[in-house]
């Protein structure tokens, strides 16, 4: 495939703007916005950080319908790995066309959405060969090259790209000479997709049309880490420079960088490990999060990822796929000052049937009726038999839309807009016949009402019953307490003293919530007794195969 | 219930009813997607009500066993368990107690089977079976009927008719005595296996409780028996059946047969097919079964059916991202079970449209040519509309064969 930036008009423009640096420090907190101008007359698609992304398998958001992720506000940045469409050359997405592909092929609104394109899926952690000088290797059955991965990116234009890098994901630990090679391939990856398109004699359009992320590479060795962002900020000559000109620095190309910690842990536990001290087997990356990643304690992490940003420009984002609790968010947001971090373990709760229930900065829902434990938990284990005859709303840190409507006095509690929560009506009903408007008297103009929510009763019913609506609502629910979450970190950043009122709430947040996340334990306990009830009439094939193929999130159809 | 016929087929015995429920009015014909367990699979009740449908089914047996009558007391029924406003039928029950649990015994006071939960031996009695009916709280309930198998021969066929009308007695009895009958509509079910004297007897003794019953329903079929033998005993019944009462042919989903049993007279049918089907891959169309599973879909940008109204094909859901997620994804069967509902219930409203114009042959002869014009008419189909005036053979200009046996038409998979 040829670069074709003459038969496709320009690609969209991101912007990044840190409107309030709460802090001096390059690592403190900080609030910011993100800004994507379509080459169109649409307006940007605009998004404030601290925020969230979504993750994607095989390219939708599971459990979602399109109806349901439209509905679902909180969505706005996206992730896709790719590697599943690489089963299939060309990858079908590729074939799509037009000038947002990704989001028509997937059905993500271009004024809503900012689709990220990513060639792995950051949380997928499993043992594979190792890469290649000209190859990454993929849990899918090709790897793909980065002359195969420019090609791709040009033909499916996402809103922004995360460059190939070269992560081993070989049994750790990982010797010198292998971080060496990490570096130069890590580099020279990133250049390749910074090679100009041509452009038309009189096009005054940009060679550099992508809005590029960058893998921050080094794995757990300090010195390795700023190698690489000092190479990032390196001035090229000779044919280096040639590859990328008009730019001077591999930098100027790129728009964010980007932490796996997926990775990272697994080499920290390794390393660990390699101490003698017995670890959970770090293979089993299909439980969330795995006990080893838990085992890694976001300090550890912390150091490396300054390592990383220490000499690179401050005004650019910074994301962080697969963070292990809010806890860590609010940590990483602190100390680190990251801006987007992916909802993984959000939308994993969905699937082992919590529906979360926390918000940030805390407030006093009453007392804790769960006594034995001396922290709040972070959601409701569904599955749990208390709930059968629990007729509340999913969350008490939230209302619901319904009964928002009939309070006098004001609330300080916000309405969780999840179609769980905060079910409306259908606009409209498909007509069937001619005599069908005889089924629905009402004016299509009447305003719609709230309907009641779903309560704590009917999801626990649904999930012992295995059907699937559950994990759909209780997605749409979980991605909607995460944004709101998130929303309240902005809110307290905002404030004059910001940095200072954030720190004295992320203690107080620290507090309030148990961070070994127990109720996570005890669902996935449930969901695996109910799955195993419930696997005998299935062939065992066809389920590990969906389970392969999903990396875990498999829910039975 | 108000039941009323506003339209007839000029040939055929097809007509379109309005028949207003507690929780609103549905027209007739329709198919009933099915949510056993008070969920249809991976949707929301919301989304299912935009697709244009008012009555689905829940099934008695499994809402007993989970989430139980305490919970649904407590929650105020079914409806508002599970959020659904539209109009709610529930079965009786005992087909499941037959055909999911082997042990079950059927003596005349009621079916005697183990409890799945405990072991211990439980009896679901007609009255039993309407109390929990009431507490689902289902605006059309039906009477607990002795089911049979439709392969079952001998005098055990006889004998089960004779109890379900028995115990279409004590059920009336019990839902009067209740107090219930202006909320929930109490259905009979004719039995009688496949035998045409047995089916006279029973819709004989079921038409004489006419005015104690709010419509009836055709049991015993779709069990596995011949096509042939299956609309003969469908338009058996369908003809005797009072004209001011709708008429429930149970377990029917394919397109052909659907269009069939509303000729002969049908005006309601269930069946788990559409939903199920869609879990495996299988899209309806007016043109066939579309295995999406199949390699030849995997670069298809198309959707499903570009005339189709659903939210799957109106947004441009393509053929090739449904063929990537299909039976890997949840979202992939919500997809497809959206679009699947919507087809059944565009082939019941394209049938009430045709209905009310006059057009209703037309509207056979023009689904059977897009449906089986490529494989050939199932040769019972074409038996079963002649016997009301209906020639599918009439003005067609090119070839069709007719093909002997059951004819369905599948696409298989091609291992991918
Ligand atoms: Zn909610
Ligand atoms: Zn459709």
């Amino acid at each position: 495939m040829a670069d074709v930036s003459t038969t496709h008009p320009g690609f969209s423009t991101l912007s990044f703007h840190l409107s309030c640096p709460a802090s001096a420090s390059p690592f403190g907190p900080r609030l910011g916005r993100a800004s994507l101008k379509r080459n169109n007359d649409s307006p940007a698609v605009e998004i404030d950080t601290p925020g969230f992304l979504t993750t994607t398998s095989r390219g939708v958001i599971p459990h979602l319908s399109r109806d349901h992720h439209r509905f679902t506000e909180a969505i706005r940045w996206v992730l896709i790995p790719f590697e599943t469409f690489l089963e299939r050359l060309p990858p079908v997405p590729t074939l799509q066309g037009g000038s947002t592909p990704l989001h028509k092929f997937f059905g993500y609104s271009p004024l809503q959405n900012i689709v990220i394109m990513s060639a792995r899926d950051p949380f997928d952690g499993r043992e594979l060969p190792p890469n290649g000088n000209d190859h990454i290797s993929s849990y899918s059955m090709r790897g793909v090259t980065p002359s195969a991965w420019r090609s791709y990116v040009f033909a499916c234009r996402p809103d922004i790209v995360i460059a190939l890098s070269d992560t081993p994901f070989t049994k750790p630990p990982h010797s010198q000479k292998r971080l060496t090679k990490s570096l130069e391939r890590s580099t020279s990856w990133l250049s390749n997709l910074l090679r100009p398109i041509e452009l038309d004699d009189d096009s005054n359009s940009n060679p550099h049309p992508l809005n590029i992320f960058v893998h921050m590479v080094g794995g757990t060795d300090l010195a390795a880490r700023r190698i690489f962002s000092e190479g990032l900020l390196e001035t090229l000559r000779d044919n280096e420079a040639e590859a990328i000109k008009p730019l001077k620095r591999l930098d100027d190309g790129v728009t964010g960088y980007v932490f796996d910690l997926v990775p990272l842990r697994l080499s920290l536990v390794a390393e660990i490990d390699s101490a003698n001290i017995s670890s959970p087997d770090i293979l089993d990356t299909t439980t969330v999060p795995t006990a080893a990643q838990m085992s890694v304690d976001t300090s550890a992490l912390i150091p490396l990822m300054k390592a990383s940003l220490n000499s690179l420009p401050t005004q650019k984002i910074r994301l962080v796929n697969s963070a292990i609790s809010p806890h860590e968010i609010l940590r990483l947001v602190r100390d680190v000052g990251i801006d987007v971090f992916d909802a993984h373990w959000a939308q994993r709760a969905a699937d082992i049937g919590v529906a979360l229930d926390f918000r940030f900065p805390i407030v006093d829902t009453g007392p804790n009726n769960q006594t034995h434990r001396t922290k709040k938990d972070l959601g409701h284990n569904l599955y749990d038999q208390v709930y059968a005859h629990d007729f509340k709303r999913l969350a008490d840190c939230f209302m619901d839309g319904a009964s928002s409507l009939g309070q006098d006095s004001p609330c300080n509690r916000p309405v969780c807009p999840c179609a769980a929560c905060s079910p409306l009506p259908p606009c409209q009903h498909i007509s069937h016949s001619s005599i069908d408007s005889e089924s629905y008297p009402e004016s299509v103009h009447a305003p719609r009402q709230f309907l009641p929510p779903f309560r704590r009763a009917y999801l626990h019913h649904l999930l012992h019953t295995h059907e699937m609506s559950s994990h759909s609502l209780l997605a749409m629910h979980n991605l909607s307490v995460l944004d709101a979450f998130l929303s309240g970190v902005r809110t307290v950043l905002a404030h004059p003293n910001g940095t200072a009122v954030f720190t004295t709430e992320v203690d107080k947040f620290v507090e309030e919530y148990d961070e070994e996340m127990k109720v996570f334990e005890d669902a996935r306990k449930s969901w695996t007794e109910v799955e195993r009830a419930r696997g005998k009439g299935r062939l065992a094939r066809e389920k590990d195969k969906q389970a392969e193929s999903t990396l875990g999130t498999a829910v039975e159809l | 219930m108000q039941f009323e016929v506003i339209a007839k087929c000029h040939t055929t015995r097809a007509r379109v009813s309005r028949m207003k429920l507690s929780h609103g009015v549905t027209m007739l014909p329709t198919f009933m997607p099915v949510a056993t367990q008070a969920a249809i699979k991976g949707l929301t009740p919301q989304q299912v009500e935009s697709l244009g449908v008012t009555l689905m089914l829940n099934n008695t047996y499994h809402m007993n066993l989970r989430p139980g009558i305490k919970v649904l007391d407590d929650a105020g029924g079914a409806h508002r368990f599970q959020g659904w406003t539209r109009n709610l039928l529930t079965d009786s029950g005992g087909f499941q107690l037959v055909s999911l649990s082997k042990f079950t015994k059927i003596t005349e006071e009621g079916a005697l089977f183990a409890s799945p939960f405990t072991g211990e031996p439980t009896m679901l009695t007609p009255e039993e079976s309407i109390s929990i009916q009431h507490s689902i709280g289902a605006d059309i309930i039906m009477q607990l009927d002795d089911v049979v198998s439709s392969l079952t021969t001998g005098p055990r066929v006889g004998e089960a008719m004779e109890r379900s009308v028995r115990w279409l007695d004590r059920c009336i009895d019990y839902h009067e005595r209740s107090g219930k009958k202006d909320r929930h509509n109490l259905f009979a079910i004719v039995q009688g296996g496949l035998d045409h004297d047995l089916r006279d007897i029973c819709l004989d003794e079921m038409i004489k409780r006419k005015d104690r019953v709010a419509g009836y329903a055709i049991g015993g079929l779709s069990g596995g028996e011949e096509k042939d033998t299956f609309w003969r005993i469908m338009k058996q019944c369908a003809d005797k059946l009072p004209e001011d009462r709708p008429r429930y042919s149970m377990g029917i989903g394919f397109a052909e047969d659907l269009l069939v049993c509303v000729a002969l007279g049908v005006d309601m049918a269930d069946c788990v097919f559409p939903t199920r089907t869609a879990r495996f891959g299988v899209a309806l169309t007016f043109s066939g079964p579309l295995n999406l599973k199949l390699a030849k879909h995997a670069k298809d940008l198309a959707p499903i059916d570009t005339q189709c109204p659903c939210p799957t094909c109106s947004d441009g859901v393509s053929r090739a991202l449904l063929h990537h997620i299909i039976t890997q994804e949840t979202a992939g069967a919500h997809a497809v079970t959206q679009h699947n509902i919507t087809f059944q219930a565009r082939l019941m409203g394209q049938a009430r449209d045709a209905i009310i114009n006059g057009t209703f042959p037309d509207y056979l002869r023009s689904f059977f040519v897009a449906y089986f014009g490529d494989v050939g008419y199932p040769e019972w189909a074409v038996n079963a509309l002649r016997s009301v005036g209906v020639d599918l053979l009439d003005g067609i200009s090119k070839d069709v064969n007719v093909v002997p046996g059951d004819g369905g038409k599948w696409e298989y998979s091609d291992r991918s």
